[in-house]
């Protein structure tokens, strides 16, 4: 029998897994994609410090170091159901089963869709998928895109798209409707743009960062941001402009944009016509708890940490004996956060197989959680630390009860 | 194409007019919106638009259960074909 | 295979891996040996993978990471198979999943 189990090879799973195997526990990792990495896979941008973050490279280095501790590995494996029985979790997969006294999920995110009319043509993808098309298989999305969604993962993907060659024609805002709310809003996505300013090569969004800390500034910037857009690296982004339609009879063929007011409704007789042959839609990302849910764990609704998050403690137990949690499904973070969180998991999955000793290190790796946090380059929401402490409350809360 | 035509079920083609139409005439929480449209009833189980659904669900009034996740999840989480639950071996 | 990107300003050049064929919807294409199946019709422009069962509107790619199964095709004979995360074999015979006889689109406005 397995000692330990790890759903999802992305940044925070390959680095339990290394720290389980550190400890001499036995690991099985498994994943239902062809390469391990997860979402680290796709990521590329530049650090502060001028150095690139290659997230192929990064996930493969993590990927071999794991493998090289006798790690198990089983990618393609899509994990159906998880069931606790007896102190034991049972794992099911298409064609087999696996048991073991701990269980780590580590599933991270999925992308949020943002609906806009014919985004279902062939050539509209999420803007996730571009990433990894172009940085993981190098095959061109397309020729000319659009990204729809204005945010921190499209502006990082819109760049990674140009440092590939592939022309992004424009970034705009979807149409609004009840399922868009805020990421059809000028306001708040201006909002949230002050955050990715530091990104940002342009004077205009550095200069604007600093003007706009309060609210009348930022109406201000609204309504006297161009029409034209703003350029993030020859990107033209458009935050008074919304894509009302995906057009194309098999495949797309562009879109149709319109003029928004300050409260992202279309001013009528403002729409026109671009060519694209792909479209991104760029929702941002939700944490995929569905194992978590399925296995009964208590949850809890974090607007700043991008949804339902399992309940869980800052050694990363759930509130289900032998189940822990580890990455994106805890809250939508950087890789680095992802990968400080693995290494909690892995030491507190050791200290409850036996391993004695370990208090320290839990500790300590608790608090390279946070550093990583507060060093964040990419910071998806920007109260993702007041998220975490508002879950933590809970958690106690719930614990007392 | 109007916002009404928009699709925002994409495995079961459940439109946006049909959804916030059925809500207004029901009232309905997420689950009875899904039961009644089949939205995120789909092959990818409502993975894609499940977010979509809760927003529409809480149109008007209803706040947040904070506490819960508001669409049950059900085991498989991943379509099984009955050759594998059957064991067959291909 | 034109939509390859063959070099890049930081990843470097691209691997060198193992041309194959394979067919979709009878015709013959190469790609490169384990990449995905989605990666290799996509490099070779190919971008409807399936047309949906009841209306019949085309599809491609959506999340390209296996979560909303957009991309399903049939692979050497089973259905419901994940382009975007299947790799790639030599021979492999894929086929587009299409508009289904029978159609179940009225019962909504009926039930009403």
């Amino acid at each position: 029998m397995n000692k330990v189990i790890i759903i999802g090879a992305g940044p925070s799973g390959l680095e339990a897994a290394i720290t389980c195997r550190e400890q001499g526990l036995d690991v099985l990792v498994l994943d239902e994609y062809m390469i391990a990495g997860g979402r680290l896979l796709g990521q590329l941008y530049e650090q502060p410090d001028g150095t690139w973050w290659n997230g192929l490279e990064e996930s493969k280095i993590r990927y071999e170091k794991a493998l090289e501790l006798g790690t198990r590995f089983l990618l393609n494996t899509p994990v159906n159901n998880i069931v606790q029985t007896n102190e034991h979790w049972t794992v099911y997969t298409d064609t087999e089963s696996f048991t073991a006294k701990h269980l780590l999920l580590a599933t991270g995110a999925a992308e949020t869709p943002v609906p806009v009319p014919g985004w279902t043509l062939p050539g509209v993808m999420s803007v996730g998928a571009a990433q990894v098309m172009t940085n993981v298989h190098r095959v061109k999305p397309g020729n000319r895109g659009v990204i729809i969604g204005v945010n921190v993962l499209s502006t990082a993907i819109a760049m990674e798209l140009k440092l590939a060659g592939i022309e992004v024609v424009a970034m705009t805002l979807p149409v609004n409707s009840q399922v868009t709310n805020e990421s059809s809003q000028p306001k708040e996505v201006m909002n949230s743009l002050l955050h990715v300013s530091h990104m940002a090569p342009s004077k205009f969004i550095k200069l604007g960062s600093r003007l706009m800390k309060n609210d009348f500034m930022k109406n201000m910037g609204v309504t006297f941001f161009p029409k034209t857009g703003v350029k993030i690296w020859d990107i033209p982004i458009q935050l008074r402009k919304a894509v009302v339609e995906i057009y194309g009879d098999n495949e797309v063929q562009g879109v149709i944009v319109a003029t928004i007011d300050s409260k992202g409704d279309v001013v009528g007789g403002s729409e026109e016509k671009i060519k694209a042959d792909f479209v991104c839609i760029a929702g941002g990302l939700y944490p995929l708890a569905e194992l978590a849910a399925v296995a009964g764990c208590s949850f809890y609704y974090s607007e700043e940490l991008g949804g339902y998050v399992p309940l869980h403690s800052e050694r990363m137990e759930t509130n289900l004996d032998g189940l822990y949690v580890a990455g994106n499904i805890t809250g939508i973070e950087g890789a680095k956060v992802a990968i400080a969180q693995g290494k909690t998991a892995g030491l507190t999955i050791a200290h409850h197989a036996g391993i004695p000793g370990l208090e320290k290190d839990i500790q300590t790796s608790i608090e390279s959680i946070e550093r990583a946090r507060d060093k964040a380059y990419i910071q998806f929401h920007p109260g993702v630390k007041k998220g975490k402490e508002l879950l933590l409350a809970e958690w106690q809360n719930r614990l007392g009860e | 194409m109007q916002n009404e035509k928009m699709i925002v079920c994409r495995c079961e083609e459940v439109t946006y007019k049909e959804l916030m139409e059925t809500k207004k005439t029901y009232n309905c929480s997420a689950r009875e919106l899904k039961l009644r449209t089949r939205a995120g009833m789909g092959y990818c189980g409502g993975r894609t638009c499940r977010g979509m659904i809760d927003k529409i669900a809480m149109f008007q009034d209803s706040p947040k259960n904070n506490k819960e996740v508001s669409l049950k999840y059900q085991p498989p989480i991943r379509p099984v074909s009955f050759t594998d639950l059957g064991g067959v071996k291909q | 295979m034109k939509q390859r990107i063959i070099d890049h300003p930081v990843l470097g050049k691209i691997e060198e891996r193992k041309l194959i064929t394979f067919r979709f919807n009878n015709k013959e294409y190469r790609g490169f040996e384990q990449e995905s199946i989605a990666a290799a019709l996509l490099a070779n422009g190919v971008r409807t993978l399936r047309h949906h069962e009841e209306n019949g509107t085309p599809r491609g790619i959506y999340c390209n990471i296996g979560h909303c199964y957009e991309c399903r095709v049939a692979v050497n004979g089973i259905q419901g198979v994940r382009a975007c995360l299947t790799p790639l074999q030599e021979g492999m015979v894929i086929e587009s999943g299409g508009r289904l006889p029978t159609t179940v689109r009225d019962w909504r406005s009926e039930d009403e």
